[in-house]
C-alpha cells in the first residue's frame, strides 16, 4: 500500500462511503476507531492494514487505497473484529464489498491465488451442485496458470500435491464426483446470480 | 428421535469419518438423521466472498428442502456449513422481498421454520444418555478444545448458544466421559483453513500459534467439531512443526471419535485411522483401544 496525501473532497468521499454502506449493510459512520478489531485480528500485523485503518480508508473516500490493499485479500473471514465491535460494524462484511468493487475496478487482487481459489470454488459448485476437492483444485490451478503462467503453477504444485498425497495414502481422497440432481434449479440460482452481478457493473 | 441431517460436501468426500461418526454416535443415543435429498454445497466462504446473492441462495435450496421434510430440525456439523445455513435463514426472515425472489426459482420453497442446530447443541441435549453409556472413562486424556471461527461468529448478529470468546460446552460434554480438558487462549483463534492452499505462510503461521499454545499447557490432543479445522490442524501439522521448530504433534480428534470411544464403540470402525497425525497411538497409550 502506498501512503497517500490525503486527498479529502466531501463529494467523492460520500460516493464512496455511500456505495460501500449500501453494499455491505454496515453503517461506517459509527465507526469511533477504537482499535478493538485491530487487537483481535489474526491476520492485520501482516497485511500492513488493520480493519480500523480501512475503515477510515473509505470514510475518508481514499479509494485507491481502500480497494488496493493486502487485508481485503488476505482476510480470513473469521469475524473476529465484527464480534467484537461495539458499533456492530462487520469488517469483514466490508473486505468482500471492497473485493468484489476491486473486481469491478479491474484492479489486480494482491494475492492472486486467493481470488483463484474462491472463484473456482463457486466455479466448482455450479458444475456439479456439490464441491469436490478434485475438481476443485484442478480449476484452481487452471486459474493459477492464467494469471501467474507456469511458474505460479510450479510454486503451488509442490504443496498441493504433498496434500494430495497423504490424502490418498489416508483415504480421504474421494473420486467419485458427487452431483445435485435439481441442475436446472441450480443453473437458476447461478444465472440470477449473474444477473445481478452484471447489473451492478 | 428423528432429526433432518445436512452433512455438507466435507463429511461425504475429505471427512467421510466424520459422517460416519456422527450417524453411528447419535443412533447410539436414540437420535436417528435423516440426510436431507439432493442437497447442494452451502457454497461455504467463498461464495460469501464473491458473491452476496449466492451466498444467500445456495444455502436457501437446501433450507426449502429442509422445510419440506416436516421434521423440526436440521443438525450440521461442518461449522461453515452450520454458519451459511443459519446465516441464510435469519437473512431471508429480513428480507421478504429476497425470499419470494428466491423462492419463485425452487422447487422446495422456504418457510423459515425448521432449526438449525450444530452439533455440539444435539450432543448436549443427548447429555445424560452420553453419559450413561460411556462404559470407558477417558482417564488421560487432556485435550484443549478447539472451537474455531464459525460456531460462535457470524457475519450478521445471531443468538449464540455457548458463549462466543470463551464457548465450554465441549468441555463439559468431554468431562462427562471422563477426560480432562484444558483452559487454554485459543479455543476460538483462526486456524486459517481457507488460506492454507493460497496464503499458507499465513496459515502457517495461524497454526503454529494454537500449536504452541496447546503444547504449552500440557495438552495431548486437540478436539474439534469442524471438519474444516480438523483437516487443516492435521494435514498440515507437520509443515507447522518443521517451519517453526515444534518437536511434539498432537492428534486432532472429531469429538464424535472420544465420544463414541467412551461409548465402547470401535475406533477403527470409526476410521480413526485416517488422521494425517498419528491419532492411534494415544489410545493405544491411554488403554483406550
Amino acid at each position: 500500500m502506498s501512503t497517500s496525501t490525503l486527498k479529502y473532497s466531501a463529494e467523492t468521499s460520500d460516493e464512496l462511503l455511500k456505495e460501500v454502506m449500501d453494499r455491505s449493510g454496515q453503517n461506517l459512520m459509527s465507526c469511533y476507531q477504537c482499535r478493538r478489531c485491530a487487537a483481535g485480528c489474526p491476520v492485520g500485523d501482516e497485511s500492513g492494514v488493520t480493519p480500523d485503518r480501512l475503515v477510515r480508508m473509505v470514510l475518508l473516500g481514499e479509494k485507491d487505497d481502500a480497494l488496493n490493499n493486502l487485508l481485503i485479500w488476505r482476510c480470513v473471514a473469521c469475524y473476529t473484529c465484527g464480534t467484537r465491535c461495539p458499533n456492530n460494524i462487520q469488517t469483514a462484511k466490508i473486505n468482500e464489498t471492497l473485493k468484489q468493487m476491486a473486481k469491478e475496478a479491474h484492479i489486480e487482487p494482491h494475492i492472486p491465488r486467493v481470488a483463484s481459489f474462491h472463484s473456482s470454488f463457486v466455479k466448482s459448485v455450479s458444475h456439479l451442485g456439490r464441491s469436490n476437492e478434485l475438481e476443485f483444485m484442478a480449476l484452481y490451478e487452471i486459474e493459477n496458470f492464467k494469471k501467474g503462467g507456469l511458474k505460479a503453477v510450479k510454486e503451488d504444485i509442490k504443496s498441493t500435491s504433498k496434500l494430495g498425497r497423504s490424502m490418498l495414502r489416508k483415504k480421504r481422497m474421494h473420486f467419485k464426483l458427487e452431483r445435485t440432481k435439481g441442475k436446472s434449479e441450480m443453473k437458476r440460482l447461478f444465472m440470477k446470480a449473474a444477473q445481478k452481478r452484471g447489473a451492478k457493473g | 428421535m428423528k432429526i433432518a441431517y445436512y452433512p455438507g460436501c466435507s463429511l461425504h468426500a475429505s471427512s467421510k469419518l466424520y459422517d460416519i461418526q456422527t450417524k453411528s454416535v447419535l443412533n447410539k443415543i436414540g437420535i436417528e438423521l435423516s440426510e436431507i435429498e439432493d442437497w447442494n454445497c452451502c457454497g461455504a466462504t467463498s461464495a460469501s466472498k464473491t458473491d452476496d446473492f449466492l451466498a444467500i441462495a445456495l444455502a436457501a435450496r437446501n433450507l426449502g428442502i429442509a422445510d419440506a421434510t416436516g421434521l423440526s430440525e436440521m443438525m450440521i456439523p461442518c461449522s461453515s456449513c452450520y454458519s451459511r445455513t443459519l446465516v441464510s435463514q435469519k437473512a431471508l426472515a429480513g428480507d421478504p422481498a429476497l425470499k419470494s425472489e428466491i423462492n419463485a426459482e425452487l422447487s422446495k420453497k422456504v418457510e423459515g421454520k425448521i432449526k438449525i442446530s450444530n452439533i455440539l447443541e444435539v450432543l448436549l441435549a443427548g447429555k445424560n444418555e452420553i453419559t450413561e453409556k460411556a462404559v470407558k472413562k477417558l482417564a488421560g486424556l487432556k485435550p484443549v478444545c478447539y472451537y474455531g471461527c464459525l460456531l460462535t461468529r457470524f457475519p450478521s448478529d445471531m443468538p449464540v448458544s455457548d458463549s462466543v470468546e470463551n464457548p465450554l460446552s465441549m468441555e463439559g460434554l468431554l468431562k462427562a466421559v471422563g477426560a480432562e480438558p484444558l483452559d487454554w487462549g485459543y479455543k476460538t483463534d483462526c486456524c486459517g483453513a481457507s488460506a492454507s492452499v493460497n496464503d499458507a505462510d499465513m496459515a502457517l503461521k495461524l497454526m503454529a500459534k494454537i500449536l504452541k499454545d496447546a503444547l504449552a499447557r500440557g495438552a495431548n490432543c486437540f478436539v474439534t467439531t469442524c471438519p474444516m479445522c480438523q483437516l487443516n490442524l492435521d494435514a498440515y501439522q507437520d509443515e507447522v512443526r518443521e517451519k517453526y521448530g515444534i518437536s511434539k504433534s498432537l492428534p486432532v480428534y472429531f469429538i464424535t471419535e472420544l465420544i463414541g470411544i467412551s461409548m465402547g464403540m470401535d475406533p477403527l470402525e470409526m476410521q480413526v485411522d485416517r488422521h494425517f497425525t498419528e491419532a492411534l497411538g494415544l489410545l493405544k497409550e491411554l488403554k483406550l483401544l
